[in-house]
């Protein structure tokens, strides 16, 4: 051993102390140089007050560098930056990248690797990376390392459990969802402290007999409910509310063995995040038969509503309509479709609910459903810009044939939809771009993408004035946050199947974002 | 009804015998026959020979499992210079055992020693904790042992434990780095190319450097891994850490980090 060496040894002797990368306090700001969560703030608004790359300069956008994941497709990632640091996961795996470059820092690979997919990526606290699996485990690795450091069981993988959500830390806990409700599956909201992997709170989806809400369902059919929670939701740190939007119930097109209005499928809900008790809620889709979760993410956003400043939380939900809700409380303010194509219900009540059509459910020859199952919107992100006061949002307009049948419960991970939805020959599907006026979702612009039945990418927004989506065409478009406006395009060369994010280091601004098998980041040219 | 019974006396008898072959007495005695009736053509101690190949290398196997390597000695391996074995089944099964062994991973295999004080040297005496994660806790410099035992050999254990290695492997070079505004980061370098470089430092922080942003990159000649823990630990000493770093697998949650067990 050399004299090097051994200095160098000398200075490493010690276990590895560093401060905290990640903290409470820097995932109660807004982004900044960092993008810390998968909607990158607790308020999921997905805006960046970045704004190196603007409307004038974003022609010079190019891009900066390319990471491929071996064996991935259609990644839903979203990447994490932490201090120029770039977490990026697809099932089973994480990478650490260097943000400016690309290069990997390290990779984790789980074994056994099941392939149950996607994944959307992880979350870091402390000095944690966290992310769910398909076995439906937690698991948290040494964000400087790698390093396996505790896994927590979630839910029997071999029930059909599995989990797909990029985890949202908040004060010290992990909370975590899981999927899939189309098999019977009963959801659940987890929170896992930390530091040790232990469960703090777990918050059922699905009522037990005697429990409130149980009375919206009949018979025996609260047993093999679904209620899933696979998309990441929001969460207001003064009011300590955790928002969670909750999927379809199940079988998902033949309501008739589970009468009743099915608590809480197809609901926004508000928890504690200390205890994970159930502050309020809110049932977009009463007894939903058309496989709408209602998982979208909620969007919370301050602002004037009918001369008062309130407190106010925003869904763009699959079935077609937009929300507002008072966020403090659930009530319900304001509903208005998002799509023109929608022929279930000819409006909401003062309440909210549904005015349904009658005859719009499946059947066993087929019914023209509007929206499709697909949605009118789905896992692909929205923005809000509080510079034009627009919430953006990707919609699908089309409808479905929807089907039904005799269906029953299979445990072991089994499809428990009593059949499902195609394309309808009329009304083929049609992605948009669209900005609605936050209050009113009165519709500001509107981007017609190409392509159809396949998306999921999203939108993120920027103070530069800009909006950025991809679509399923490979291609990554700036649009003018203003007037929707394409400014500046570039072709990934796969489909897009997530949505993008930016970060800054060193005093450079990139966007980044998981497309196809790629990871691909983009800066100004100099 | 019959016919399953008899299933279940086969399956009885191969387990049996496939236990048998997991005691130690079975593999000495394996060795034993292997190196008085095999070693015209294969190497001692199943290391490659004159004639043959080794048969504990680390490399692919065309034939991987028991009853394989059974019927390669018992009948021979047609086209080859393999002959077939006249000695009695239950010799033929000990070289199997034997074979298996040069080839087990040190979880697979038995390890004397006492893994309780094993585990002590580990965090203490022997420093390994220092710079090596286990189960979630330790240092960072080195790679994660929490499923060595289930990947690597025990000879491999004891050699890296005892004998310099002739490359250090990628992502854990240690380096010192002078950055061009004048400061000096210590550490391991992660990932390189001629643009820029990622490095662990010792201050347990990742550091991202673009080649602009490095005056100098020192590289150290050797690993940070001491390779004379038979002079810093006493032979009983050094068993006991075998004994305990042999018995470090996990099923799942192994992470394959940069420059180890990296495939293609």
């Amino acid at each position: 051993m050399n004299s090097t060496t051994l200095l160098l040894l000398a200075g490493f002797v010690g276990p590895a102390f560093a401060l905290a990368q990640v903290t409470t306090e820097m995932l109660l700001k807004k982004p900044g140089d960092n993008w810390l969560s998968y909607s990158g703030s607790y308020d999921a608004q997905r805006h960046s007050p970045l704004k190196q790359i603007h409307t004038g300069n974003v022609r010079d956008l190019v891009p900066k560098w390319m990471y491929h994941i071996r064996g991935a497709s259609r990644l839903e990632s979203v990447p994490i930056v932490v201090d120029g640091v770039m977490y990026v996961s697809q099932p089973n795996e994480v990478y650490a990248l260097d943000g400016r470059t690309g290069r990997l820092i390290w990779e984790y690979h789980r074994q056994p690797a099941l392939q149950k997919g996607p994944n959307r990526g992880v979350a870091v606290y402390g000095n944690k990376v966290y992310f769910g699996t398909p076995d439906a485990h937690l698991v948290a690795l040494d964000a400087r390392t790698g390093n396996l450091v505790w896994e927590a069981k979630l839910a029997e993988a071999r029930d059909g459990y599995w989990s797909p959500v990029a985890p949202l830390p908040v004060k010290g806990k992990i909370i975590i969802g899981i999927a899939p409700g189309d098999h019977g599956l009963n959801g659940f909201l987890d929170a896992y402290d930390a530091e040790t992997g232990k469960r703090v709170w777990r918050w059922e989806a699905i009522p037990r007999p005697g429990e409130p809400g149980s009375e919206t369902w009949s018979g025996e059919s609260w047993k093999t409910a679904g209620g899933d929670t696979w998309l990441t939701g929001s969460y207001d740190p003064e009011l300590n509310l955790i928002y969670w939007g909750i999927g379809n119930p199940a079988p998902d097109f033949d309501g008739d063995s589970r009468e009743g209005d099915n608590l809480y499928t197809e609901c926004v809900v508000a928890l504690n995040a200390d205890t994970g008790k159930l502050k309020w809620y809110f049932q977009f889709t009463p007894h939903d038969v058309h496989d709408w979760d209602a998982v979208e993410i909620p969007v919370l956003v301050d602002a004037p509503y009918q001369g008062r400043l309130r407190k106010l939380l925003v869904q763009a939900n699959r079935n077609g309509f937009y929300y507002v809700l008072d966020r403090t409380t659930g009530e319900f303010l304001h509903g208005t479709p998002f799509v023109k194509l929608l022929n279930w219900a000819t409006g909401l009540t003062k309440e909210g609910r549904p005015i349904r059509v009658p005859g719009v459910v499946p059947s066993f020859q087929g019914t023209k459903t509007c929206p499709a199952t697909a949605g009118a919107t789905n896992w692909m992100s929205p923005a809000f810009n509080p510079d034009t006061g627009f919430f953006y949002v990707v919609a699908q307009e089309g409808c479905g044939i929807n089907t039904k049948s005799a269906d029953t419960f299979r445990p072991g991970g089994h499809p428990f939809m009593a059949t499902g939805y195609i394309e309808s020959p009329e009304e083929p599907w049609q992605m948009h771009v669209r900005a609605l006026e936050l209050t009113t979702g009165k519709l500001k612009w509107d981007y017609k993408q190409i392509g159809s039945r396949r998306y999921g990418a999203g939108v993120i927004s920027t103070a530069g004035g800009l909006i950025f989506v991809g679509d399923d065409q490979g291609v990554l478009t700036a649009l003018e946050a203003s007037a929707g406006k394409a400014l500046w395009h570039f072709n990934t060369g796969q489909q897009i199947t997530a949505s993008p994010m930016t970060y800054s280091f060193k005093g450079k601004q990139y966007v980044a974002l998981t497309a196809g098998s790629n990871v691909v980041a983009f800066g100004l040219h100099e | 009804m019959k016919l399953l019974m008899a299933y279940l006396v086969l399956a009885v008898i191969s387990q049996a015998q496939r236990s048998m072959l997991r005691s130690p007495q079975d593999v000495t005695q394996g060795r034993e026959i292997y190196n008085r009736s095999c070693t015209m053509c294969h190497g001692l101690d199943g290391a490659v020979g004159d004639r043959a190949p080794a048969l504990g290398a680390a490399r692919r196997y065309l034939r991987n499992s028991e009853q394989d390597l059974f019927d390669a000695i018992k009948k021979g391996i047609p086209g080859t210079a393999m002959p077939p074995s006249p000695m009695p089944d239950g010799h033929i099964w000990k070289i199997v055992g034997f074979i298996r062994s040069l080839r087990a991973t040190a979880s697979d295999s038995f390890v004397r020693g006492d893994a309780a004080s094993g585990e002590k040297i580990f965090w203490g005496k022997g420093g390994c904790g220092d710079c090596h994660t286990l189960g979630g806790k330790g240092g960072l410099l080195g790679p994660d042992l929490s499923n060595t035992g289930g990947e690597r050999s025990l000879s491999y254990l004891r050699d890296s434990l005892t004998t310099p290695r002739p490359h250090i492997p990628q992502g854990y070079r240690p380096v010192t780095v002078t950055t061009s505004d004048g400061r000096t980061i210590e550490g391991i370098i992660r990932n390189e190319n001629n643009f820029s470089a990622q490095m662990l430092g010792q201050d347990a922080k990742l550091h991202l450097l673009t080649r602009h942003e490095i005056r100098e990159i020192v590289y150290a000649k050797q690993s940070l891994m001491p390779s004379d823990y038979d002079k810093r630990l006493s032979p009983a000493e050094l068993q006991d850490l075998l004994a305990f770093l042999s018995r470090q697998a996990r099923s799942k949650g192994s992470s394959r980090q940069r420059g180890e067990n990296r495939k293609s």
